[in-house]
């Protein structure tokens, strides 16, 4: 069932490349373009995705319990959207500010941690992140408060 | 007594202080994670590749192979103590060494693997010191048509010696090539799929794609499960020096997983996973008592560790003489060459000995370092072990964060990371192989330009790719390989219609 949906997944995505390499200019064999190569793997993508789909039906594949069930995916979910924020907050609001507030939502929301815990360790892990990999020579933005 | 004189100017590179320090903070920071289960040596060598760009290529050639055999040591620790592999290469340590851990015989079964892990590393650095070299000689001779002939069977290998489905498999490297593609096309100047997307014309970048795939998939895909403390294995860790019956019993084994270790890495696709595997496989299959095997047979650990620790030696060979990555920690190892402005290739032993040679005396160094650091210092590993993974993958999630970011300062690379790890954790949900994807990342551009290269040459004729002899056989074996996959089904169906129309 799943195989299924993901090699549609798959069809659909080299359906699409194949028809933007065609627009870049597939060129000839003398001189080959640069949605040659493009084509041809999106070509072979596409054959294989369509043999997985097939296979799939062939076999005749009964619906499975969800791949999430059970799972804590809601987590998943809310890690990724917080590094979505902090890829977007950082550059205005600063390193250690923004860094600061992540680490305490790692700690607290997802950790599962005590309060005064969640916020001593967060400003640790802050302040030695930052005096550590500045060491290193990487540069982090200061933001519009100057730190 | 050529290669005297190299091992000796190798030994004098290692030696600068700088680069033993490095040697050092690669082996134990190796070690590090590969006791703890959540973070691999591939995310922890991309995230620590920005923190390269300020160190000598040698230096950093240095840390980043001692971070990769260092974890071998590392993860067999976990395995034998927890039961929990820190790798995926230790994980079939766990079936005898854990057992070995409960028969109170854990210190026998943490010295065979870090004795045999020291002997096979040593092997394969010898057999790296004597084939490198020749090879690269002969690969002056290749042409953009071998060069793409031998990346396609590379990829074909892959899928081979991939654990999903070869069909699977096949297609994550087809996506890798083709995210591989997205950006600037060199020779025309123009932007191609990067929808509009300014950040993506210099490409999608090897950190944000290995970081997300490896480092934050794994973050994800422990924090959906409820977050346990490690139980570990109350007993006093004694005797860690192996008995005699030990060594007579462990001694085929150390050999015979070594060479497994080292072919199998040499081979594209070949991981120190497979190795180790494979390894188990062949002693189970040559032992007296079989039966021994998953109730704490030592075999079963010397032989698994050795072989994965002897795939580093044997990995870096079509790296450093071919320029060929032949697995995703070598295309991190690829990338820190290119950014510090080396080509790995036929002429990078012949252009850049110090570093070749720096980095094989290093290895050397970095066995006896781990052996003389690892066994006093297991105690300490166990202690890491206690730490929650509540409290680790904050951390873990930090470190990604910063090393995808420090490449370019740039808050887009984050948000690829991001895509990458989520598309990293469906794809394990959905039993799609990550290494495949990053193999065909890192060798598209690669291929493309060979393929529009020689395609140059020949004035249009596919007939380059299969008149160059090294190029038609290589391209023989690939499509071999092709056929030993789909053969065996086409037989299956063919029995099933034939019972059918019984």
């Amino acid at each position: 069932m799943y195989d299924r949906w993901s090699s549609l997944f798959w069809l659909a995505l080299s359906v699409t490349v194949f028809i933007e390499s065609i627009r870049l200019g597939i060129g000839t064999p003398r001189s080959p373009g640069m949605g040659f190569i493009a084509l041809g793997a999106s070509g072979l993508l596409g054959i294989l995705s369509l043999a997985l789909f097939i296979k799939t039906m062939m076999r005749g594949e009964e619906a499975k319990e969800s791949l999430f069930a059970g799972k804590l995916w809601y987590r998943v979910v809310s890690v990724a959207c917080a590094i979505l924020v902090y890829a977007w907050v950082m550059p205005v609001a600063g390193y250690l500010i923004t860094t600061f507030l992540f680490m305490t939502f790692l700690y607290w929301v997802v950790g599962g941690q005590k309060w005064w815990w969640v916020v001593i360790s967060s400003f640790l892990t802050t302040i030695a992140s930052n005096y550590l990999f500045s060491l290193l020579n990487c540069q982090f933005p200061a933001g519009f408060l100057g730190f | 007594m050529e290669w005297f004189n190299h091992i000796l100017l190798g030994f004098q590179v290692t030696f600068q202080p700088v680069n033993f320090l490095f040697c050092a903070i690669g082996v134990i920071v190796g070690t590090l994670i590969g006791v703890l289960p959540g973070i691999g040596p591939t995310a922890t060598m991309a995230l620590l590749l920005p923190v390269t760009f300020k160190v000598g290529t040698t230096s950093s050639l240095i840390m980043l192979t001692g971070i990769l055999y260092g974890a071998m040591y590392g993860g067999s620790t976990t395995s034998i103590l927890v039961n929990i592999p820190g790798e995926a290469a230790s994980i079939v340590t766990c079936l005898d060494g854990y057992q070995m851990a409960r028969q109170g015989r854990a210190g026998p079964a943490l010295g065979i693997a870090a004795w045999g892990s020291f002997i096979a590393g040593t092997i394969s650095v010898i057999g790296l010191m004597f084939i490198a070299n020749p090879l690269a000689k002969a690969a002056l001779s290749f042409g953009p048509a071998e060069y793409f002939s031998l990346m396609c069977t590379g990829l074909i290998f892959v899928t081979y010696l991939g654990q999903a489905s070869v069909l699977k498999t096949m297609m994550m490297a087809l996506v890798g090539i083709l995210i591989g593609n997205v950006g600037i096309d060199l020779i025309t100047g123009q932007p191609r799929f990067t929808l509009g997307i300014e950040e993506l014309w210099d490409g999608v970048g090897i950190i944000p794609v290995v970081m997300g795939l490896f480092g934050l998939t794994e973050v994800f895909d422990n924090i959906e499960k409820s977050l346990a403390k490690n139980e570990i294995y109350q007993t006093r860790v004694k005797n860690l020096w192996p008995s005699l019956k030990d060594w007579a019993e462990s001694k085929w084994a150390i050999a015979r997983g070594a060479l497994i270790g080292f072919f199998i890495g040499i081979l594209p696709g070949g991981s120190a996973t497979l190795s180790s595997f494979m390894s188990y496989a062949i002693e189970k299959k040559v032992s007296k008592h079989p039966e021994r095997f998953g109730k704490g047979a030592i075999e079963g650990v010397a032989g698994p560790e050795s072989a994965n620790n002897a795939t580093s030696g044997g990995s870096l060979i079509p790296l450093l003489s071919l320029g060929i990555p032949p697995n995703v920690t070598m295309a991190i190892l690829f990338s820190a060459l290119i950014i510090h402005g080396i080509t790995p290739g036929p002429l990078f032993i012949k252009d850049h000995p110090d570093v070749f040679w720096g980095l094989i005396a290093s290895m050397y160094l970095g066995n006896v370092l781990l052996l003389v650091l690892n066994l006093p210092l297991i105690g300490l590993w166990v202690q890491v072990l206690k730490v929650p993974y509540r409290i680790l993958f904050p951390l873990i999630t930090l470190f990604c964060l910063i090393g995808a970011y420090s490449v370019n300062a740039s808050g887009a690379d984050l948000i690829l990371m991001t895509f990458f790890g989520v598309m990293g954790y469906l794809m394990r949900k959905f039993k799609y192989e990550a290494p495949a994807l990053v193999l065909g990342f890192v060798l598209g551009p690669m291929i493309e330009r060979s393929l529009r290269q020689a395609l140059l040459i020949s004035d249009g004729s596919f007939m380059i790719f299969i008149n160059r002899p090294i190029s038609g056989v290589t391209l023989g074996i690939a499509f071999l390989l092709l056929l030993s996959n789909i053969v065996p089904h086409i037989k299956k169906r063919r029995q099933k219609y034939e019972e059918f129309k019984e």
